[in-house]
C-alpha cells in the first residue's frame, strides 16, 4: 500500500508539471521565510550555558538611597537595577547560603605583555574565585585562583587562549607576566573559548557577540589594590559623579551576585535569606528604602532585558503570516487539481475503492508536495540567513542553519503539506462515482 | 450583467471559493499591516533634527584621564582649527543621531511634584550654538557669560534653551520665556526657545518626544571634554573631517579616537536609521510576495475554472453571449470573491494590528488603510483574473457541439 500510494502520488505530481511547479515554489517560499525568522528566534532565545543556566539565578537587593526628583535615567542599559555595593555582595558570599555562588562585575583594560609589547584593550571579568567551576570555564593550561588568593588579593590573572596568543605569541603563558592597565598580574592559567551567547551577565556591554568574548578573569581584590575600577555601575549615593574606569568603592553599586540553586526548595529558601539580609539592613539603618530583594533565573533576567529585539519576533509573526498564506494559496491549488481528476477518482472508486483510499491518495500527494517545497526552501533560507548576516547588528552574525532547526525545517515542510492536503483531500473523496463515470 | 448566476455557479465550487476569499483576506490583513509599519518606519527615518547635518561632523575621544580634560580640550580645539576649510570646532556633549543621550526627568517646581518628562540635555561650548545653526524662534541667543562650568553632568544653575515641541509640552499655551525647571538641585531658566532640536537617539520614549532636547551653554572643563563639534561647508566636510581625524592621532596621543562616533552627522543619521531602512526593505520584501503568491493563486484557480467550464461558455456563446459577456461573467465572479474576502480581512487587520501593538510601540492602524488595501486587493484580483477571462472569452461556440 506503501509503495502503491507513492506512485500514484508521484504520477500525480507529474501530471500537471505547471501547477506542480506552482504548489511546490509557493511552499517553498512560505517555509522559507518562516524558517529564517524562526531560526533567528532560535539562535537569540538559545541557553547561553546548556546544562548550567537553568540553575543559574542572579540575587539582588535594593541598596539604594530613597528616590529623588528627577532622578537621572542614565546608568544601567536596561534600566533594571542589579548592582550591589561591595560590602553587600561581600556579605551575601560570605553567608554560603547556597551551593556555590559568585560574584562579578564586567571590566575592560588596556593588556600589555612584560616586554613592553603592543598595548591592546581586553574585556573580561573580575570574579571571587567561584567562577571557573559555577560558570563551567574550562582551563587549557595552568589552574584558577584559590579563596585563599582571593582573600589575599593576590595580583593573579587567567586569560584566554587567544588572548595568550595575542599578547605572548604563545598559547601556554602561565607563570609570565601580564600588564593590565600598567599593573603587573601573573598569568596563573589560560582559559579555552568561552562566549555564552547571550552575554547574560554583562548586557550592559553586549547581548549578541560573535567577535567580542570575555578574555580576562582577575580577582575583585586584586583589580581594587591595582586601582583599576570596573565597567559597570549600578549608580553611586549622594550623587557621587560616575566616572568611567574608578569607582568610589563603599557608596557606588558595582558587583552582581550569582548563585548556583538546584531545586526550588533552594530557590525559595535563597528568596528567602536575601530579603531577611535586606530587612536587617534596613533595621540597621544601611538600607533607606524598605526591604526589598530580587532573585532572578537566567530566562527571567533574559527576557526582562529584551534580549531578542521586538523586530525578531515582529518577523516571526510577519512570516507565520506569509506561511498561512502560502498553505491557503497551495490548498486551492491543490483542490483544482484534484478535482480536475474528478474522473479518473470516479472510475477509482467505481472500481470499489473505499473514500480512504481516495483521500489517502490525495493526502499522499500533498504531503509530497510538501517535502519537496521543503526540500526547495533549504537553499532559500540558506539565502534568507545570508541576507540576515548581512545585517550586521551584532546578533545576525549567529543566524546560521544548525542540524536541528534543518530537521525542524523537514517536520514543518511535511506537516504544511498534510495539513494543506486535508481540506482537498476530503473535497475530492467526496466526488461522486456514477456522475463522472456517465459523463466520461 | 446578472449576478444570480454567478452567485448559483459559486455555491457549486464552494471550497475553492472559500479559499480564495480566504487568501485575500489574510493578504488584506498583511498588506495594510505591513505598509503601516513602513510607512511608521520612513517617517521616523525622515525628521527634522534641527542642525545643519551636511556641515557639521563630531570627533569622539576615549581613555583619557579625568585630570587631563582641560589640557585635551586646549590642544582639540587650537590644533583642530587650523585645518584648513574649518568654520569652528567646539565641546559639545553629543550630536543628534550620536546614539549617546544624556537623559534627566525634569520637573517644574522646585519640591520635584510636578514631573514634566525625561528630556536630553546637551552640553555646548562657546560657538556651538551657532555651529549647530538652531534655528531661534524665541528669547535671545547664548552670550559670553552665559557658558558656565560643569558640576555633575551640567551646569548646576543656568540658562537653557529649549525645543518649541518641549516648551508646548512643558508649559502649553503659556509663553515659555523665563519659566524654570529642575532636575533633582540643579535649576534652569528658558532663556530661548529653537524650532527643532532632535534628541541623540530619536524614537526612543516614542515618537511624541523626539524633540525634548534642553541646549545648556557649558564651559568645556574636566567633566566636560572629549566630544568636538567640527562646521565647516558641505563641500569641504570629507576632507576637513578626514583631516581632523588623522590630526588627532598627533594631537592627543594618549586618548583613543572612537571612529565610529566621529562622523558627519549625516552619516550617523545614515547608520542611526539603518535598521529601520532594513525592516522597511524586508516589510516590502514580504509584501511582494504575498502579492505575487496570491495573484499567482487567483491565475491558477481561475484558469482550472476556464477549463472546466469550456462546454457551458461555449454553449452560453451558441446561444448568443458575447464575447464581451464572458469575460465580463469571469471578472464580476472574481471582484464578488475579492469583496468577500476583504470584508474578512478588514477585521483581520484589525486583529493583528491589535497583536501587534502588544509587541510594539505603535499606534492603532488609521482607518483609510482599509479602502487603500481593499483598492490594491481588487485591482490583483482584476489583474490576476484577466489573462484566464480572456481565453474563457476566446472559447468559439463550437464547443458546444462536441462532447468533453
Amino acid at each position: 500500500m506503501f509503495g502503491y500510494n507513492f506512485e500514484l502520488a508521484w504520477r500525480g505530481l507529474r501530471h500537471h508539471p505547471r501547477t506542480t511547479l506552482l504548489v511546490v515554489l509557493t511552499m517553498a517560499l512560505g517555509l522559507a521565510s518562516a524558517m529564517t525568522t524562526l531560526t533567528l528566534l532560535h539562535v537569540l532565545s538559545s541557553d547561553p550555558l546548556p546544562g548550567i543556566s537553568q540553575h543559574l539565578y542572579m540575587g539582588w537587593v535594593d541598596s539604594r538611597q530613597l528616590p529623588k526628583a528627577g532622578d537621572s535615567t542614565t546608568g544601567s542599559a536596561s534600566g533594571i537595577p542589579s548592582h550591589l555595593k561591595l560590602a553587600d555582595a561581600q556579605a551575601l558570599l560570605t553567608a554560603h547560603r547556597a551551593p556555590a555562588q559568585v560574584m562579578l562585575t564586567e571590566i575592560i583594560q588596556d593588556v600589555q605583555n612584560d616586554s613592553g609589547g603592543k598595548t591592546q584593550s581586553a574585556v573580561g571579568i573580575a570574579a571571587s574565585s567561584g567562577l571557573f567551576p559555577m560558570f563551567g570555564i574550562a582551563l587549557l593550561h595552568g589552574r584558577y585562583w584559590t579563596p585563599a588568593e582571593d582573600a589575599a588579593h593576590a595580583p593573579v590573572v587567567v586569560i584566554s587562549g587567544g588572548l595568550s596568543r595575542e599578547v605572548f605569541g604563545t598559547q601556554d603563558s602561565v607563570g609570565r607576566t601580564l600588564r593590565v592597565g600598567g599593573k603587573p598580574f601573573r598569568v596563573i592559567g589560560v582559559s579555552a573559548k568561552w562566549a555564552p551567547q547571550p552575554h547574560f551577565y554583562g548586557l550592559d556591554l553586549w547581548a549578541f557577540s560573535s567577535s567580542n568574548a570575555d578574555s580576562l578573569f582577575l580577582p575583585v581584590g586584586a583589580l581594587l589594590d591595582s586601582g583599576l575600577g570596573p565597567f559597570a555601575s549600578g549608580g553611586c549615593d549622594d550623587d557621587t559623579p560616575l566616572i568611567f574606569g574608578k569607582v568610589n568603592v563603599p557608596h557606588c553599586r558595582w558587583l552582581s551576585l550569582w548563585v548556583q540553586l538546584n531545586d526550588a526548595a533552594q530557590v525559595a529558601g535563597y528568596r528567602q535569606f536575601l530579603l531577611d539580609y535586606a530587612s536587617q539592613q534596613h533595621g540597621a539603618g544601611r538600607f533607606e528604602r524598605p526591604p526589598h530583594a530580587k532573585l532572578y533565573s537566567v530566562p527571567g533576567w533574559l527576557a526582562l532585558n529584551h534580549v531578542v529585539p521586538d523586530n525578531v519576533r515582529l518577523n516571526v509573526w510577519l512570516a507565520g503570516g506569509f506561511l498561512l498564506l502560502c498553505m491557503v494559496n497551495v490548498a486551492g491549488l491543490l483542490a483544482a487539481r484534484f478535482l480536475r481528476r474528478s474522473v479518473e477518482i470516479g472510475v477509482r472508486r467505481a472500481l470499489g475503492a473505499p473514500r480512504q483510499a481516495i483521500f489517502a491518495q490525495c493526502v499522499w500527494e500533498a504531503g509530497m508536495a510538501g517535502v519537496l517545497g521543503g526540500a526547495l526552501a533549504l537553499p532559500l533560507t540558506s539565502f534568507g540567513l545570508w541576507v540576515v548576516r548581512r545585517q550586521h547588528q551584532g546578533y545576525t552574525d549567529l543566524a546560521h542553519l544548525d542540524p536541528l532547526t534543518f530537521a525542524g525545517l523537514f517536520g514543518l515542510a511535511l506537516v504544511v503539506g498534510l495539513l494543506v492536503g486535508m481540506l482537498p483531500a476530503w473535497r475530492a473523496c467526496r466526488v461522486e462515482p456514477g456522475l463522472q463515470v456517465k459523463s466520461a | 450583467m446578472q449576478i444570480r448566476p454567478i452567485f448559483a455557479a459559486l455555491r457549486k465550487h464552494r471550497l475553492a471559493t472559500f479559499l480564495i476569499s480566504m487568501e485575500i483576506a489574510l493578504a488584506c490583513a498583511v498588506l495594510c499591516n505591513a505598509c503601516f509599519l513602513i510607512v511608521n518606519r520612513v517617517q521616523l527615518s525622515h525628521i527634522r533634527s534641527g542642525v545643519d547635518e551636511g556641515a557639521l561632523a563630531a570627533i569622539k575621544l576615549t581613555g583619557f584621564d579625568e585630570d587631563q580634560g582641560v589640557d585635551l580640550n586646549a590642544r582639540v580645539l587650537n590644533g583642530l582649527a587650523r585645518i584648513p576649510g574649518m568654520q569652528s570646532v567646539s565641546v559639545i556633549s553629543a550630536v543628534p543621531f550620536s546614539g549617546s543621550p544624556n537623559n534627566a526627568g525634569i520637573t517644574t517646581d522646585a519640591e520635584g511634584k510636578q514631573f514634566a518628562g525625561v528630556v536630553n540635555f546637551y552640553s555646548g561650548g562657546p560657538g556651538s550654538f551657532e555651529a549647530l545653526g538652531l534655528q531661534l524662534v524665541a528669547g535671545r541667543g547664548p552670550q559670553e557669560g552665559d557658558y558656565q562650568p560643569v558640576v555633575h553632568f551640567v551646569p548646576d544653575d543656568a540658562l537653557v534653551w529649549i525645543t518649541q515641541s518641549l516648551a508646548d509640552h512643558a508649559w502649553p499655551g503659556v509663553d515659555p520665556l523665563g519659566k524654570e525647571f529642575w532636575v533633582g538641585k540643579p535649576h534652569f531658566r528658558v532663556a530661548g526657545v529653537v524650532a527643532h532640536l532632535a534628541r541623540p537617539s530619536p524614537g526612543e520614549g516614542g515618537p511624541s518626544t523626539i524633540d525634548w532636547s534642553v541646549f545648556v551653554p557649558s564651559q568645556p572643563g574636566a567633566h566636560f571634554a572629549g566630544t568636538y563639534l567640527l562646521r565647516a561647508s558641505p563641500e569641504d566636510l570629507p576632507r576637513v573631517l578626514r583631516d581632523a581625524r588623522a590630526a588627532i592621532a598627533k594631537i592627543a596621543p594618549d586618548a583613543v579616537l572612537d571612529t565610529t562616533a566621529s562622523q558627519g552627522v549625516g552619516n550617523l543619521r545614515e547608520s542611526f536609521f539603518q535598521q529601520d531602512r532594513t525592516m522597511a526593505g524586508i516589510l516590502l520584501g514580504v509584501i511582494t510576495a504575498m502579492l505575487l503568491v496570491t495573484a499567482l493563486g487567483i491565475f491558477g484557480l481561475a484558469s482550472f475554472w476556464v477549463q472546466q467550464r469550456r462546454r457551458q461558455i461555449g454553449i452560453r456563446r451558441a446561444i448568443g453571449a458575447t464575447r464581451g459577456d464572458i469575460l465580463h461573467y469571469f471578472q464580476t465572479e472574481n471582484f464578488l470573491i475579492v469583496t468577500g474576502g476583504i470584508v474578512l480581512g478588514m477585521a483581520l487587520a484589525f486583529a493583528l494590528n491589535i497583536v501587534l501593538m502588544k509587541f510594539y510601540e505603535l499606534p492603532r492602524l488609521p482607518l483609510y488603510y482599509l479602502p487603500i488595501g481593499a483598492l490594491a486587493l481588487w485591482g490583483l484580483g482584476q489583474l490576476a483574473v484577466l489573462g484566464p477571462a480572456l481565453r474563457a472569452a476566446a472559447v468559439p461556440p463550437v464547443v458546444a457541439t462536441r462532447s468533453v
